[in-house]
């Protein structure tokens, strides 16, 4: 991705902004900007620690890898920095009270989604019935988590049929026959059979058969790490029309027989499904992907580990209190450095849609990032942790809450969710000068 | 009097920081020599493997610098044992295979950037020894960075590397009489046969240690990585 060579006046030049914001993040606000050629490092203004440490952190917010390599023949000055971040045409962000003007691929046709739907199991079961199931005391899930009720998969439903459900509202949203798909990239981290689900998708779907299915791992990290690849194949022009579609059944796999209550019981049932397109001059209604950014923190790998065993067991790891200081700890990082790369103010975002582990989690990352709570769709509240879709459900319901302000007023969305490893990735949405088409 | 087997010489700043391990009864601990005035040694002009007589107070000093002992006299040298022997005995020393028992505390990313810290109160040392599944060193803005993975499976980015003998190879690998392009050869012996001479030595061991709090704050260091540099290396890029 590339910005746009819009001109800008020197005192709102984005590299700068960005890296006087990473400064200040290190050292403080009490610490004023040094001039561009003050040596951070002899001035002692920042310690060999701090220097490196601020230099991940404009690594992180640029998208420009391996900065700090680049610097070992370098002074420690901000002008050095700016020097190596233009070199490496940084995709720093645009700057604009509202977002960025504009976040483009090469060759300027950028991915926007035009259609998105949700779809959760239809046995709402109260959270007391799981925790009895599980064995747990009453009211454990509510009073812990803050989960009231879960959304179970009745009989006949399975990833499949969720999956399908949530893509053809999708597909009837953006007013898409299936004919017209050319890939559908599927995820889930409950679905291990084969045919895979993107398979059994395109076959339930009745798409062409040159249409290619793929399926994408990352367990709750799925849907982004689709949304990377659909937009990655629409920008480069290989592709015109994309379904993702992500489906999670928990409740035939993290059953009480094979797994903790504290771990198993926080799981629902759901699916998701977004028809993404190359934007054109006829169709300019959806929300624009903005960049992506991944990574893996690894320190955080033992926090929570699922293997198969023996017997059909899973052997779970699962350090409940470890992984959720994880969750918020790197959620927030990753919705810092969305806010860092896109441009965008998190006070100007209208949702987030971020991965949930319970609610009780979600509350504490609004609290922790300074942003209401109200910005985050109650889908685990009601539905529980959907996985791979829970991402997807709060999205469609971001989406929803979009299509009812009127065009001009609709505001960008932040993506950020985190999977086993500990895996992390976060993205924006910005209107694309018109309404998605999400259903209900 | 004490008896050290110096495992640790490590170098932040000007001043270098020592740990030995003693022997007592059936336990080998690490100790942590330091003058009355000062936290490190201006000067040290002892190696690792060294076993040196010292004289130590016996109080240890305050959490999680519980290893810290007052070197009353100086040192004298009394014998010297290979690397590989010193490693047998780091072994025998604090283990951990895990980010969380390496200091026996909980230990937190920098929100703000990069690197991983402990709480001064929680941790219940400074210093431990595990064993690595891979490890990697880079130069990051002049400064030598190490990334590992512990036999947990957990990665450990951005660790400042403050190993004495590692410090002094990377600045011989920089001099300037070396010749042009001199980080670009380094950088490509770091991404090479650094990593095949470190991982495939049966007495490849690292220790992980804690800085002395600052703003409240014990950052994670990588103290000592065995096999130590060899001169000779320099030749080779």
């Amino acid at each position: 991705m590339t910005r746009l060579s819009n001109p800008r006046s020197e005192e709102k030049d984005p590299l700068r902004q960005l890296v006087e914001e990473c400064f200040r993040r290190e050292a403080g606000n009490s610490v004023a900007i040094p001039g561009d050629d003050v040596d951070l490092i002899e001035n002692g203004i920042l310690d060999s620690m701090a220097w490196v440490s601020f230099l991940r952190t404009v690594e992180s917010a640029s998208g420009a890898g391996e900065l700090g390599s680049g610097f070992n023949d370098r002074s420690a000055s901000f002008a050095a920095v700016m020097a190596a971040l233009q070199e490496r045409g940084s995709p720093a962000p645009e700057v604009s009270p509202s977002g960025p003007e504009h976040t483009i691929s090469e060759n300027g046709v950028p991915a926007i989604i035009a259609g998105a739907s949700a779809a959760v199991g239809s046995r709402v079961i109260p959270s007391e019935e799981v925790d009895r199931a599980f064995g747990m005391p009453l009211g454990k899930l509510r009073d812990r988590a803050g989960i009231e009720s879960l959304a179970y998969a009745a009989e006949g439903e399975n990833e499949l049929a969720l999956g399908a459900s949530a893509a053809q509202e999708a597909l009837r949203a953006a007013s898409c026959g299936p004919q017209q798909l050319d890939w559908i990239i599927a995820t889930s981290e409950t679905h291990h059979d084969y045919p895979s689900l993107a398979a059994q998708l395109h076959s339930r779907l009745l798409v062409r058969e040159d249409c290619g299915a793929l399926d994408v791992g990352g367990a709750c990290l799925g849907l982004l790490n689709s949304f990377a690849v659909a937009q990655s194949l629409l920008v480069s022009g290989q592709a015109q029309t994309i379904a993702v579609v992500t489906a999670d059944v928990h409740s035939r796999t993290l059953t009480p027989d094979r797994v903790a209550g504290e771990f198993g019981g926080l799981f629902g049932d759901g699916a998701s499904a977004f028809l993404l397109r190359r934007a054109v001059a006829a169709q300019s209604d959806g929300f624009r992907l903005g960049d992506f950014l991944f990574g893996c923190a690894g320190h955080y790998a033992s926090a929570i580990q699922v293997t198969g065993s023996q017997g059909g067991r899973l052997d779970v790891q699962f350090d409940g209190e470890a992984l959720s200081r994880a969750a918020i700890t790197r959620m927030e990082k990753v919705l810092a450095a969305v806010e860092l790369r896109s441009g965008i103010p998190r006070a100007a975002v209208g949702g987030f849609a971020t991965h949930q582990p319970n609610p009780r989690l979600v509350a504490l990352l609004a609290k922790q990032c300074g942003v209401s709570p109200e910005a985050f769709p109650p889908i685990a509240k009601t539905s529980g942790n959907l996985g791979s879709s829970m991402c997807g459900a709060a999205l469609h319901a971001c989406l929803q809450a979009a299509a009812r302000q009127p065009a001009g007023e609709r505001k960008p969305i932040f993506l950020a969710s985190l999977g086993p490893g500990l895996l992390f990735g976060g993205g924006w949405l910005t209107p694309h000068d018109g309404l998605v088409s999400p259903t209900c | 009097m004490n008896k050290l087997l110096i495992t640790e010489i490590t170098r932040v700043g000007p001043a270098f920081c020592v740990i030995g391990l003693q022997r007592e009864n059936d336990k080998i601990q690490s100790i942590r020599p330091v003058p009355s005035f000062a936290n490190g040694w201006a000067h040290f002009p002892h190696q690792r493997g060294d076993i040196l007589e010292c004289a130590l107070t016996p109080f240890p000093g305050a959490k999680p610098h519980v290893e810290d002992r007052v070197s009353t006299r100086g040192f004298t040298r009394v014998a010297a044992v290979p690397e590989a022997e010193t490693v047998v005995y780091l072994r025998k020393s604090e283990l951990a295979q895990s980010l969380h028992d390496l200091f026996d505390c909980r230990i937190y990313e920098n929100k703000k950037g990069s690197g991983l810290f402990a709480k001064p109160q929680e941790a219940r040392r400074s210093i431990c020894g595990c064993e690595t599944q891979n490890l990697r060193l880079e130069l990051c803005a002049n400064e030598l960075r190490a990334t590992l993975a512990l036999p947990s499976g957990e990665v450990l980015r951005d660790l400042p590397v403050v190993d004495r003998d590692w410090r002094d190879f990377i600045d011989a690998a920089l001099v300037e009489r070396r010749g042009a392009n001199r980080v670009v050869r380094l950088e490509r012996f770091l991404n090479s046969h650094f990593h095949y001479k470190i991982m495939s030595c049966p007495h490849h061991f690292i220790r992980l240690g804690l800085t002395r709090p600052f703003h409240d704050l014990c950052w994670l260091m990588l103290d000592t990585l065995f096999p130590l540099p060899k001169p000779e290396w320099l030749q080779e890029f």
